[in-house]
């Protein structure tokens, strides 16, 4: 583990802190709101947890999705490890500035429900490494408060077979904040399904993904919806790599924004890298503001536009957690509405 | 609009009480909480076979000509306007929805409230029986009448009419 953490400290030192003319960090210019000491010296993160069904572990080896989960393997001086048998739930909350690194293992045929929140201000950084054994399924909830400073999450997610990883998030925007997103999907009938809305007013929401189907009848879906009012930047980048000989691959990404400023900003990247022959892609983007027809259906019954306008931005944002659990989907529900 | 526009994600229940208290408000009426609204939505759907399952899909999402015609007469006869304009309400509808949607907007006549009911056709009149008749012809009423005078076109057209007015 040391090796692996002083090649990853030497590693980041290399490439220093990512900045916009480093493809990736194009629309999130992290070395314009960090310097490089504020990483490599940064205190450890604070968290509570509240745990059921779970298991201490070590930190493992560290895999990681991108430059700031190196950086979190590297430098950061906290962490825990949880493994799950059968079926757990876990809450955490992140709630000072400072890094940690977060291992999970869901052994073959196990649940865990991990629900996590972040807030405090300053520069925080969480790196988490996750592996999903045969038939194993991880329902990850993330739920990021708006706030003042940097805020990055790496997630680097190995699926085996059958297996299912959700994340479901709701983002709230920091000066910059990035939720950068790595799963591979290494056994047939393997599926991640990502659902996320982020609300940003005056705040910068950046969700990086790269789905990566290793092997065929592999299934990955995304769906994200943002708002952005006042000065906000709403960032996807969804890359997908469907590997050679992974055929019956069903992949299928939607990001769609709202506009509600001429100052905000959104920028949406699908990239598709298709190395099988029998596979089915399907990918969107839309950028615009509430539809014209819609908002005078309402306006026409009475309703006042401020409120015709809730409506319609609720509806739109809704979408988004269709497929959700009821208890989940209201937890995430209500961090939409206080935001609101 | 003569064709309601369709608003995924937003349910039909959740419009209607948004849409009421709005009125309500806006005529100094107490708003109603939500088991009111549900109770009073309950009533007059039943009146217009407007299912609970339709309350609960999105705002004419998927909805039939014929149930897009019977929410817009339960929205009439739940924001209770003082002056409702039925462009053409009869279009599309099959003979026992138009009953449906005529009878829905009987039970509204008053005499504290106005109709005005836009129709090509004589038929849409044998159920909704009118006070009035007016004959629009470029943007000009060149001919009133009563309910007598619906008939009348029915058997002559209107060539006749237009030709007197010129």
């Amino acid at each position: 583990m040391n090796a692996v953490r002083t090649k990853a400290a030497e590693n980041f030192r290399a490439h220093g802190v990512p900045h916009r003319r480093v493809e990736a960090w194009k629309y999130s210019d992290l070395k314009s709101v960090v310097d490089i000491d504020q990483i490599t010296s940064s205190d450890a993160a604070k968290w509570t947890i509240d745990a059921e069904g779970v298991e201490v572990t070590d930190l493992g080896d560290g895999g990681f999705a991108g430059a700031m989960g190196e950086a979190s393997l590297a430098f950061s001086k906290a962490g825990f490890g949880l493994r799950v048998a059968k079926a757990g739930t876990v809450r955490v909350n992140f709630f000072s500035p400072g890094q940690a690194r977060v291992r999970i293992i869901v052994e073959p045929g196990a649940t865990l429900d991990y629900v996590e929140t972040a807030g405090g201000s300053g520069f925080q950084n969480i790196g988490m490494d996750v592996s999903l054994g045969e038939d194993a399924v991880l329902t990850h909830v993330r739920v990021a408060g708006k706030s003042n400073g940097v805020r990055v999450e790496d997630v680097n997610v190995a699926v085996a077979k059958r297996g299912t990883y959700r994340l479901h998030a709701a983002h709230f925007g920091s000066d910059l904040s990035r939720l950068e997103l790595k799963v591979s999907l290494n056994g047939e009938g393997a599926s991640v399904h990502l659902a996320g809305v982020s609300v940003l007013d005056n705040a910068h929401a950046d969700v990086t993904t790269h789905i990566i189907h290793a092997k065929g009848d592999t299934q990955s879906t995304q769906l994200l919806k943002h708002v952005a009012g006042g000065k906000a930047r709403a960032v996807y980048q969804g890359k997908i790599t469907v590997a050679e000989g992974a055929n019956g691959s069903d992949s299928r990404q939607t990001a769609k924004a709202l506009l509600f400023d001429e100052r905000a900003e959104a920028d949406l990247k699908p990239e598709l890298e298709i190395f099988a022959d029998d596979v089915k892609c399907a990918h969107g983007a839309a950028v615009g503001d509430l539809d014209a027809d819609s908002l005078f259906y309402l306006r026409a019954r009475g309703i006042p536009e401020d409120e015709a306008r809730g409506l319609l931005i609720r509806a739109f944002l809704h979408e988004a957690f269709d497929g959700v659990r009821d208890d989940l989907r209201e937890l995430l529900w209500t961090s939409v509405e206080e935001a609101l | 609009m003569q064709y309601p526009v369709e608003i995924p994600g937003v349910t039909t229940l959740m419009f209607l009480k948004t849409a009421l208290n709005a009125q309500r408000r806006a005529r100094g009426e107490k708003e109603l909480d939500a088991m009111s609204v549900l109770k009073l939505v309950r009533a007059r759907a039943a009146q217009l076979k407007v299912s609970e399952e339709m309350l609960k899909r999105a705002l004419n999402v998927g909805f039939s000509g014929g149930e897009k015609k019977r929410l817009e007469i339960l929205q009439m006869s739940l924001f209770e306007p003082s002056l409702a304009v039925l462009d053409e309400t009869d279009s599309g509808l099959d003979i026992d929805a138009l009953r449906l949607v005529a009878d829905g907007v009987n039970a509204l006549r008053s005499p504290k409230r106005a109709m005005l009911v836009i129709t090509h056709y004589q038929r849409l009149l044998d159920y909704i029986v009118p006070d009035k008749i007016h004959v629009l012809s470029a943007g000009r009423i060149i001919k009133e009448g009563g309910k007598e005078l619906a008939h009348e076109l029915e058997a002559k057209g209107y060539e006749q009419i237009v030709k007197d007015a010129a």
